[in-house]
């Protein structure tokens, strides 16, 4: 076999590489860590330049920050419940916003201009430990909700409606940030990939439908991780009508 | 500990950096397509929605402007009324006074008159019944001297006395 004579343009898949930076025995994934940056400094300047000049008539991105204000208040407020959902409304809405702007992020910034020594930019959400983060962090989150609103008596939810349900009780709070964190990180991943794979093999116009695709899935981890661990922290503050 | 070594490790890979502008390479044709569908798309969608809940915001802000300023001036007369009703209540109070005073001192006046008139109708009663009194006991007086000079007249009476009595009785006469 002769091999081919010319190296076809194409672009090419890396699965796995990662851009490690040595922080003491740490090893970092520093691509996560830099596109990270990048969101978080986007959503800063946004809610920075919507906030800077308020006025009654709200405009612009004034306008667009209420409005997503109130879109996740709604959504807090129905998976909380009226009493608690105050103090998770923050937590909540910096999670939306920030898996929703990674997820998009990864999506439509052209990060692959940018050559890093090895592995390459994208969504941070694409990355496992982003999201194991963000899920142990709500899983802190709904532990300290039950036990600060009803103290010790958080823990009759594990026996509620009858003590059966202890085990499954128990197990639920090792599959809830597992669940969390892996539906994300597939999602995304997966989305990458497909549209990777595409590009790779047919640079232009075909990978579309599943650009889009991945834009509207992404959109909608966004909202099912931010839903479901409002629906987490609810459940742990919920108080049971005798 | 240190950020040293962080900052090391990402300039240690300082010359793996590198742009990429290969259009195929990087993607950026289906991109370029891609964010100029979702912009279009956002603009139609998401401009709506924000243009319809900025125009609701305003309405409900012009809708509470007027109901304030109706409110003020609902108030306002209101408050007029209030102070009207207070000057007329102040009215009634003091033409209320004056009336009771008017009626006491009246009352007051009547009832001196009725004492006084019942005071003199005491002293009109007593007199008359004292002059009644005196009467009876005049009349009494002389009915018994009468009866003494009748008793006694018999006794008494002879010619000398009567003729005596008779020139004297008309010398009496003759005198008055």
């Amino acid at each position: 076999m002769v091999p081919l004579p010319l190296a076809l343009p194409f672009a090419e898949l890396e699965v796995g590489q990662q851009f490690y930076w040595q922080l003491g025995r740490l090893q970092l994934h520093g691509q996560v860590f830099l596109s990270s940056w990048v969101v978080i400094g986007a959503l800063l300047a946004l809610v920075v330049i919507g906030t800077r000049r308020m006025e009654r008539d709200p405009r612009g991105v004034q306008n667009l920050l209420e409005f997503l204000w109130t879109y996740i208040r709604d959504l807090a407020r129905e998976q909380i419940g009226e009493k608690a959902y105050r103090d998770w409304l923050p937590f909540i809405g910096t999670l939306f916003l920030f898996i929703f702007v990674c997820n998009w992020g990864g999506a439509l910034i052209p990060w692959k201009i940018i050559e890093l020594p090895s592995g390459e930019l994208g969504a941070p959400t694409a990355d496992i430990n982003t999201t194991v983060a963000m899920a142990l962090l709500v899983s802190l989150s709904y532990f300290y909700a039950g036990l600060s609103r009803k103290g010790l008596r958080y823990f009759e939810y594990y026996v509620e409606p009858t003590p059966i349900m202890l085990p499954f009780k128990i197990i639920e709070d090792f599959t809830k940030p597992l669940s969390l964190s892996f539906r994300l990180f597939g999602n995304i991943l997966a989305d990458e990939l497909v549209v990777g794979v595409l590009a790779f093999l047919v640079p232009v116009i075909v990978p579309l439908p599943a650009m889009f695709l991945g834009l509207f899935t992404s959109a909608i981890q966004a909202l099912i991780f931010a839903t479901l661990a409002a629906n987490y922290i609810g459940e742990a503050v919920h108080e049971e009508h005798h | 500990m240190s950020f040293t070594p962080f900052f090391t490790a990402l300039f240690a890979h300082h010359g793996g950096f590198g742009l990429n502008l290969n259009p195929l390479d990087t993607n950026l044709i289906n991109l370029v397509i891609v964010i100029g569908v979702l912009v279009w798309f956002l603009r139609g969608f998401l401009g709506g929605i924000l243009e319809r809940r900025r125009q609701a915001i305003l309405a409900d802000l012009s809708d509470a402007e007027q109901r304030l300023q109706s409110a003020t001036a609902a108030l306002t007369q209101a408050q007029q009324d209030l102070a009207a009703a207070r000057q007329k209540a102040e009215q009634i109070r003091q033409d209320g006074q004056a009336r009771a005073h008017a009626v006491r001192v009246d009352s007051q006046q009547r009832t001196i008159e009725e004492m006084a008139r019942l005071k003199e109708d005491a002293t009109a009663d007593l007199k008359a019944e004292a002059s009644r009194v005196t009467a009876l006991l005049r009349r009494e007086a002389a009915r018994q001297a009468i009866e003494q000079a009748l008793a006694s007249l018999p006794a008494k009476l002879d010619e000398t006395a009567q003729a005596r009595l008779i020139d004297q009785s008309i010398q009496n006469l003759g005198n008055a």
